[in-house]
Order: C-alpha cells, then sequence, then structure tokens
C-alpha cells in the first residue's frame, strides 16, 4: 500500500493509495471545508463518491480503525506505521460517583493501569495534561492515552462506581 | 448609494437561485447588470462609490491570484504545467484572435478579445471539479494546473497590456523593484506577519484589508500598474501563511467581486453596435476551441480523446478573468462582446460539466462492443 498525497491549488489536499487487491481509494480535503472520499474498485472505471462534513469525516475514521463507538464514549486508534507500527489509542470516560473528591494521585492510575490521563472536559471548559493533584468531579468527561488492554484495565479498575 | 443596495439585494436573490439550480452565478449577475443598468431599464447607475466598490472587487481578485500562486510547488509540478498549458494557450489564442481580428475588431482588441477568449475561470472549473465529485478523474489534476497555468499566463498578459507605450525595458525595471520591496517586507517582517495573522481580534482582518489597498494605492502614486502589485502582494504573502490569509480576505472578496460582477453588466453600453453574428460566430468558436485544445491535450497525455472531452467538459465556461480583462482594457464593442461570451460559456460550461459523465459513458459504452480493454484478455490467461 503506496500513500500518495499532492496539493492541488485551489482545491485542497489529495491522499490517494491502491489497496493489494487493486481497489484505489482517494481522499480530499477540499478548500470549501467539506471531504471527498472516492472509492474506485479494480477494473471499474467510475468511482463512486461521498462529499462528508468534517465531523462525519472524523466519524468514519474512529469506525475505520476499529474503535467501538458509543454516544458518550469514543475512543480513536492512533497507529503510526513508519514506527514498527505504534499503536496508541485514546479513549474517552465519564467519571462516575465514585470517584468523585479523588485526585488522579489517589487514584494510582499511573501505577495501577498504565494510562495516562491527557485532558479532562468539565462544563464545556477543557483541561489539557491535567496535574496529579487534579480533582475529578462526577459527569467529567476524561480522555485516557494507552493500549487497549490498559484502558481496558482502567475501565474496570478506576472507572468502577 | 440606494443602487448598490437594489443591485446587491437582486444578486443576492439571483445567488440563491443559482445556488439552487448549481448553476454558475455570474452570468446571472451581468444579465442582471445589463437589465438595471444603462442598456436596460436604467434603474441603477455607475457612481463613484460603485465604481470604488468594483475596483476592490478587482484588486481582491487578483490578491487572490497572488495567493494561489506558490512558486515553489509549481516548480515542482513544471511538466504538468507547463505540457496541457502550452497546448491550450496556442490553440485558444491563435483561434480568439485570428477570430477577432477577421471578424474587424482592431489589432488591441483583438488581442484584448483572444485573451479573454483564451482564459476559461478557474472558479467554475474549480467548483464544477467539486460538486460534480469528479476529483477523482486523472483529467482533473490536468485541468488544475491547467488552471495554475493561465492565471501565470493571464499575469503576463496584464503586465504587457499594462505597459502601454511605456519603454518595456524601464517597465519591467520598475515592476520588479517594487516587486523586491514587496518581497524584502515580507521576507523580513515574515514574524511580525504571522504573530498578526495569529491574533484572534480583528487586527488579522484589519491588516490584510489595509495591506491590499495600501498596495494598490502606492502602486498607483509610484507609476507601477495595481493590478501586477495586488498580485505580487498575495504572491509574497502566500510565502508566510496563504490560508489565513485567504480566510481573512474571502469576506471581502466575495462581496466586492458581486458588485464588480454587476456593475459591470450595468455598465455595459451597447451604443458599440457589435452584430448578432459576430457575437454567434464569437461564442461558438469559444467553446469549439477549448474542444479543440481539450481533445489534443488528452491525446498528448492520455492517448485519450475521451479524456479530452472531460478536459473541455470543465473548461469551457469563461468567467472572472475575462471580465477583468474587459473592464481594464476593453472598448465599448470588446466588453459587449466578452460579456456575450461569458454568458453563453459559463452556462454551456456548466451543463457540459454536469452531463460529461452520461455523455461520455455513452461513448465507452459503445467502445465495450468493439472488444473488451486489453488488461481483461490478460486476466483471462
Amino acid at each position: 500500500m503506496a500513500l500518495r498525497s499532492l496539493n492541488l491549488p485551489g482545491v485542497g489536499t489529495k491522499y490517494e493509495f491502491e489497496t493489494d487487491k487493486g481497489d484505489t481509494v482517494a481522499i480530499f480535503f477540499t478548500k470549501t471545508g467539506t471531504i471527498q472520499m472516492y472509492t474506485l474498485q479494480k477494473g471499474c472505471h467510475t468511482p463512486s463518491a461521498a462529499e462528508m462534513t468534517p465531523v462525519e469525516a472524523r466519524r468514519l475514521g474512529n469506525i475505520l480503525t476499529g474503535a467501538i463507538i458509543e454516544a458518550d464514549q469514543e475512543s480513536v486508534e492512533i497507529a503510526f506505521s513508519a514506527l514498527a507500527d505504534l499503536r496508541v489509542t485514546i479513549h474517552t470516560y465519564i467519571v462516575p460517583r465514585a470517584v468523585s473528591g479523588k485526585t488522579i494521585e489517589d487514584l494510582e492510575i499511573r501505577a495501577k493501569t498504565g494510562t495516562t490521563v491527557i485532558a479532562v472536559s468539565r462544563n464545556d471548559k477543557n483541561i489539557i495534561n491535567p496535574p496529579p493533584s487534579f480533582v475529578f468531579e462526577t459527569g467529567d468527561a476524561v480522555l485516557v492515552i494507552g493500549e487497549t488492554d490498559q484502558l481496558r484495565l482502567f475501565e474496570h479498575e478506576i472507572m468502577v462506581d | 448609494m440606494e443602487g448598490i443596495i437594489l443591485a446587491l439585494f437582486v444578486c443576492l436573490v439571483l445567488a440563491l437561485v443559482s445556488k439552487y439550480l448549481t448553476l454558475p452565478a455570474i452570468p446571472f449577475y451581468i444579465i442582471a447588470g445589463v437589465i438595471m443598468g444603462q442598456a436596460g431599464l436604467g434603474l441603477v447607475a455607475s457612481d463613484q462609490i460603485s465604481s470604488f466598490f468594483s475596483d476592490m472587487g478587482l484588486i481582491f481578485l487578483l490578491f487572490f491570484v497572488g495567493l494561489g500562486l506558490r512558486v515553489d510547488k509549481i516548480s515542482e509540478n513544471r511538466s504538468a504545467v507547463l505540457t496541457s498549458g502550452i497546448i491550450d494557450l496556442n490553440v485558444n489564442m491563435f483561434i480568439g484572435f485570428v477570430a477577432a481580428y477577421l471578424l474587424g475588431f482592431s489589432f488591441t482588441e483583438a488581442l484584448i478579445v483572444a485573451a479573454a477568449f483564451y482564459i476559461s475561470s478557474t472558479a467554475m472549473a474549480v467548483t464544477s471539479l467539486i460538486e460534480n465529485r469528479k476529483l477523482m478523474m486523472r483529467e482533473s489534476e490536468t485541468i488544475i494546473w491547467l488552471m495554475v497555468f493561465e492565471d501565470i499566463a493571464m499575469i503576463i498578459v496584464l503586465a504587457l497590456l499594462s505597459a502601454g507605450d511605456q519603454n518595456l525595458f524601464f517597465f519591467a525595471a520598475k515592476i520588479i523593484f517594487a516587486l523586491a520591496i514587496l518581497y524584502a517586507l515580507a521576507h523580513y517582517g515574515k514574524e511580525f506577519l504571522v504573530s498578526i495573522l495569529d491574533r484572534d481580534d480583528e487586527l488579522p482582518v484589519l491588516f490584510t484589508f489595509v495591506a491590499v489597498l495600501a498596495t494598490a494605492g502606492f502602486a498607483v502614486l509610484f507609476g507601477v500598474p495595481d493590478t501586477m502589485m495586488v498580485i505580487g502582494l498575495g504572491a509574497v504573502f502566500a510565502t508566510t501563511d496563504p490560508d489565513a490569509f485567504e480566510q481573512h480576505a474571502r469576506p471581502f472578496k466575495d462581496v466586492f467581486l458581486v458588485i464588480f460582477f454587476v456593475f459591470f453588466g450595468i455598465t455595459i453600453n451597447l451604443s458599440g453596435n457589435v452584430s448578432l453574428y459576430v457575437l454567434t460566430v464569437i461564442c461558438i468558436l469559444a467553446i469549439v476551441s477549448k474542444l479543440i485544445s481539450g481533445v489534443l491535450t488528452g491525446l498528448y497525455l492520455y492517448g485519450s480523446a475521451k479524456s479530452g472531452l472531460e478536459i473541455w467538459a470543465n473548461t469551457i465556461g469563461r468567467g472572472e478573468f475575462s471580465i477583468a480583462l474587459a473592464v481594464l482594457y476593453g472598448s465599448p464593442p470588446v466588453a459587449v462582446t466578452i460579456a456575450v461570451m461569458v454568458i453563453v460559456t459559463s452556462l454551456v460550461g456548466s451543463f457540459a460539466a454536469k452531463y460529461s459523465g452520461t455523455l461520455l459513458h455513452g461513448f465507452s459504452g459503445r467502445s465495450r462492443h468493439h472488444g473488451p480493454p486489453p488488461h481483461r484478455m490478460r486476466a483471462g490467461h
């Protein structure tokens, strides 16, 4: 799979790659802000196209990375193919009542699970890289980074009501 | 002042209608202008304010052309820009010039008609590729680089026309000197520029507006064409953060350009007395000559006339640049000719681009009966 990217003046950026089976996928980030995705089946002459808003495109991206999407919990897996296929997942969780009032340090999140809390969203305000002394409140949305197994541990050990 | 408001209101309605019908809006603005203006009902006349706004429209259009000139990107894709561009330039300039000259235009007039005849509308081509979901076609890359080549060709045409009777060498030296000053300002003031663009108050927009206006103003003061300088300013700004400048200048361009188009229609003077015969011939040739250059390009690049037809379908429409030439250098008969050509080609082009898929599918459907394409035969083994 060779990814080709190209800047098209006046139009935007194009990414294109051919799959091992010979199908072609092309994505265009247009200057109008929309994202167009074309797929061309091997042997076919006319591609089919879908136009998406940025939000829709991100949703599609999440689905394609294999993350499960729930209404208020969402996760994104990022794979860096250049770095020996390094994969990290970022997952959101909603803080349950039992965790309210505790700090990141109290919960020993890093020691117990290996994950890191990278951001907290509270009442439409975002706190990036919260300190160990950060106190959780019920309903906070936390953004946690780690491997899939570590995140499963976080969900079962820390986010328990 | 009431005139501009009336004109803008009519344009707003027309813009809504044209978006609904997915047709280019430019022909509607011009037709509305002609109906409201001195050639029609005489409801709106141009005054100092409207001509100031129109000038702004042209200046911001050219500023955008400059922002699109990323010298590094263009030189990276030199061969893609050149091959198709040269065929397109030669075929259309030649046919346009000979036709206009034989139809009775003077030498200079014929040159301007030919330039307007040659330059397709970049905005229409790009919009049609996006809206008709054609970006993946191999021809669309060719079309996009073709538009870049045409932009550069237009800058050269503008430079030559604005030189007029001056000594060309002295004139070029003056322009290069002024451009060097702009470049030095942007180069040494880059950090300052970026710090302004990063702010989220009114400064980025105010700065962009004033920079464009001041450049145009100084250009006039120093006797260099403001058109050249504004393009130069865009190209120089493109070396810092072109996307930010585009974002800040877009509202001005969008509004002023509509005024520019509608007042072009309003000020059209039918006393030039261009015969229907001349207009018909120019319009038909404008469509046919892009067909010739398109098919030649398709054959040359892809060995396929069908590719050529696809290139043709998306480049028929003449638009903003043709009108700019008419406004800047056109005598009344030239302006009428270009106006009609823009209206006809932009509408024909819009339909051709929309239905080219269905049209070409008919062709390929028929050719398939003559035998399967080569790769399918190989798959059989």
